[in-house]
């Protein structure tokens, strides 16, 4: 039975995926960091109930949420080169929008899929602060931007680590589905060695282990992360 | 706007909405009772049983449904002794069929954990009251426990169906024509992207909005108010 | 706050015009990557094959420095329209849908195109294109999607099962392992397949079929251009005329393919 390890090795794909899995890495830490402005914005519309934007923010969410996130990334690449390549000219990054045109649609896309989810764990966490104490910290005249600072946000990032985490696990899988248009992320690195040495099986075995791997340290990472919120939240 | 490629966009990514259908339910079946199974085994006390239940659902929850699926179609149909066996090439031959199965294993992973939520939840009072009166563990299982457990989780599992109709999209990269296979082609013979988006992601929205609609029906029936 | 960055950043860029893509002196040319033998990228990115040497020979013509993109072929056109390259080369022929959305060059060469089936079918014995017709209907055949070759399957062989594949590499991995009964491709890159160990019990289906038997394979080769670039256009055309007359076209097509597929220009 030819698992085709040998080939793993010799044919230098152990850099490759390296590589592709440092790029996943890139990019899940880029859209997360994207989908996490974007809910904390929008859960904040969502939750201090905004007209007329909260119905937009509704719009996107419920599109975002309802439709495969395969379709909504053909729909980005095939169409908005130009609105990505503007982008990031904009931002200086005019190299970066030829040689890393993918790159910067696959943060686009999957920030914008990870942004809904994290508007709705936001919302959540806003939703779950008691009334008590935003009415108590009004009466003794605080003003808003204090409230927002000093009891909200506060309260707010405590509920939602968890629902971030999730957040978190979903968009590195996500991360995958860009191999689809040719960025060379691990899932990518590992479609392409399938192909020229016609082992997939031990490529995919690998990206897979690799995958649960990246899962595994973030797991443990937030985990650490949420004792040292609880601690803190008790002083 | 024009009306014949919207026309023929309706008609072509329509024929895909049965295929979408088919791979869904059909996984959500298997997967619901390969999960409960697994959930059962989570709760156990048998060391063996709970720790293979715990790392089938880590890997199947920690890896991206796309390598599943392709470590599937195309790693597992690399070898010979799969190629040969007529049961084996059966599920993984055809894409429909090995969709079907990454589905139903991959569901399989996060309805564990839903269920296992719902089991775990159920108040320590109801299953010593059961015992007490005699219950059989596989009476107090059909009876008390599961009943419960479903009521519990249906909020979360209506969520998790969804996520599954999303899921069947990823059969377009092994060869199924299901709604986003056919969108995809059409994208490629017409670059009308966004008009070809628009339609089959309405198609997806009425197809999860009716899911959801009937989800929420049924917990308000389960949880009729108390007498 | 950051999204309000994004978007103002995002309306002052519209204004800021044109992306910058190109240096002076600089063509940039989009091509597949993953189609032999016209077009292969190496893990660094180093394109080869036919459409390269094209390429390169065109890029000196004009006096050019030559950059390739690699990127997804069915992306090659919207990406050409939103300015990421200036010219598509990746054995693109010229067809009416396509020439709706961009322009082309003249044409610069004609592949036939051919079946591939295992040997033991019954397939491999036919000789003219109305059995292969018949035989076909009901059987699974493989493209890559967005080809010509996928248009004329879909066009002429409507009760075949058509799978339509991504990448050349994916078609060939489930022809080999029995997935499809056979797949539809230029001659080339179809004799590049049938020289690989896995393709041993495959054979060509002896029926060419070339461009001029039907609309949907298009009327050749031709390099993909912007619909507003009518002075480029005007240059690489000069361009290909030269090489074909020089013989260039015809060296590298040989290299390659072992025939001649190139055109002079009319």
């Amino acid at each position: 039975m030819e698992f085709g390890l040998m080939q793993l090795w010799e044919g230098g794909w152990v850099g490759a995926l390296l590589r592709g899995a440092s790029v996943t890495i890139l990019v899940g830490v880029g859209a997360m960091l994207l989908g996490l402005a974007t809910g904390i914005a929008c859960g904040l519309i969502k939750w201090a109930r905004v007209v007329p934007l909260n119905w937009l923010v509704d719009i996107y969410t419920t599109v975002v949420r309802g439709v495969p996130e395969l379709l909504i990334i053909y729909l980005l690449f095939f169409s908005s080169v130009e609105l990505v390549a503007r982008i990031g000219t904009a931002f200086g990054w005019a190299g970066l929008a030829e040689t890393g045109y993918p790159f910067l649609i696959g943060i686009i896309a999957i920030g914008a899929i990870s942004g809904s989810y994290s508007t709705e764990v936001v919302r959540g966490a806003l939703a779950a602060i008691p009334t008590g104490h935003v009415e108590a910290a009004r009466a003794l005249g605080m003003p808003k931007a204090r409230i927002f600072r000093r009891i909200i946000l506060p309260q707010m990032l405590r509920i939602a680590a968890p629902g971030v985490n999730n957040v978190w696990q979903a968009t590195m899988k996500d991360t995958a589905l860009i191999s689809v248009v040719g960025l060379q992320e691990l899932m990518r690195t590992a479609f392409v060695g399938a192909g020229s040495t016609r082992s997939p099986f031990i490529f995919y075995l690998v990206a897979g282990a690799v995958y649960l791997a990246i899962t595994f340290v973030s797991q443990s990472g937030f985990k650490r992360a949420e004792r040292a919120l609880v601690l803190k939240g008790r002083a | 706007m024009d009306w014949d490629l919207l026309h023929r966009a309706v008609t072509t990514i329509g024929k895909g909405v049965g295929t979408t259908l088919t791979l869904a339910s059909v996984s959500l079946a298997i997967g619901f009772c390969l999960g409960l199974g697994l959930a059962v085994m989570r709760v156990s006390g048998n060391r063996l049983m709970s720790g293979f239940a715990e790392y089938y659902s880590a890997v199947f929850r920690g890896t991206p449904l796309l390598v599943q699926l392709f470590l599937f179609y195309y790693g597992l149909g690399q070898f010979d002794f799969v190629r040969e066996n007529p049961v084996l090439w059966w599920v993984i031959g055809g894409g429909t069929h090995c969709a079907i199965m990454a589905l139903a294993l991959n569901t399989a992973a996060y309805t564990s954990e839903i269920l296992r939520g719902g089991l775990i939840s159920i108040p320590v009072g109801l299953i010593e009251a059961a015992k007490a009166a005699g219950m059989s563990r596989a009476l107090r299982f059909r009876r008390i426990e599961f009943p419960l457990a479903i009521r519990q989780a249906l909020p979360a599992y209506g969520n998790e169906m969804v996520l599954v109709i999303k899921g069947t999209s990823l059969a377009s990269t092994i060869t199924v024509l299901e709604i986003t296979g056919h969108a995809k082609r059409l994208m490629s013979q017409t670059y009308a992207i966004f008009e070809v988006f628009t339609i089959a992601g309405i198609f997806y929205l009425l197809i999860n909005a009716a899911l959801i609609f009937a989800v929420r029906r049924i917990e308000n029936r389960l949880t009729s108010p108390a007498r | 706050m950051k999204l309000k960055l994004l978007s103002l950043a995002a309306v002052l860029a519209c204004g800021l015009g044109p992306v910058a893509h190109a240096a002076e002196g600089e063509l940039v040319i989009g091509t597949e990557g993953a189609y032999p033998p016209f077009s292969m990228a190496d893990a660094n990115g180093n394109v080869t094959g036919f459409d390269a040497d094209v390429g390169n020979a065109v890029c000196e013509k004009l006096q050019l420095k030559c950059r390739f993109v690699v990127q997804a072929f069915d992306g090659l056109i919207p990406a050409l329209n939103a300015k990421r390259f200036d010219v598509i080369i990746s054995g693109m022929s010229i067809t009416d849908e396509r020439q709706k959305q961009i322009d082309f060059s003249n044409s610069y060469g004609e592949f036939p195109n051919q079946f591939v089936v295992k040997k033991e079918s019954e397939l491999a014995g036919v000789k003219d294109l109305d059995t292969l017709k018949k035989d076909l209907s009901g059987l699974r055949i493989g493209v890559q999607s967005g080809t010509t070759h996928a248009a004329y399957v879909e066009k002429n062989m409507p009760d075949a099962q058509l799978m339509t594949y991504d990448t050349l590499d994916q078609m060939q991995i489930d022809l080999s392992s029995g997935r499809l009964d056979t797949s539809f491709a230029d001659t080339s890159a179809q004799n590049d397949f049938l020289a690989q160990p896995e393709a041993a019990d495959f054979q060509l289906v002896d029926v060419v079929i070339d461009s001029t038997s039907d609309a949907t394979l298009g009327k050749g080769l031709g390099i993909g251009i912007r619909k507003d670039e009518g002075e480029l256009k005007e240059k690489i055309n000069q361009a290909l005329c030269d090489l074909g007359e020089e013989g260039t076209l015809k060296t590298a097509s040989e290299k390659w393919f072992k025939l001649d597929i190139s055109q002079k220009c009319k």
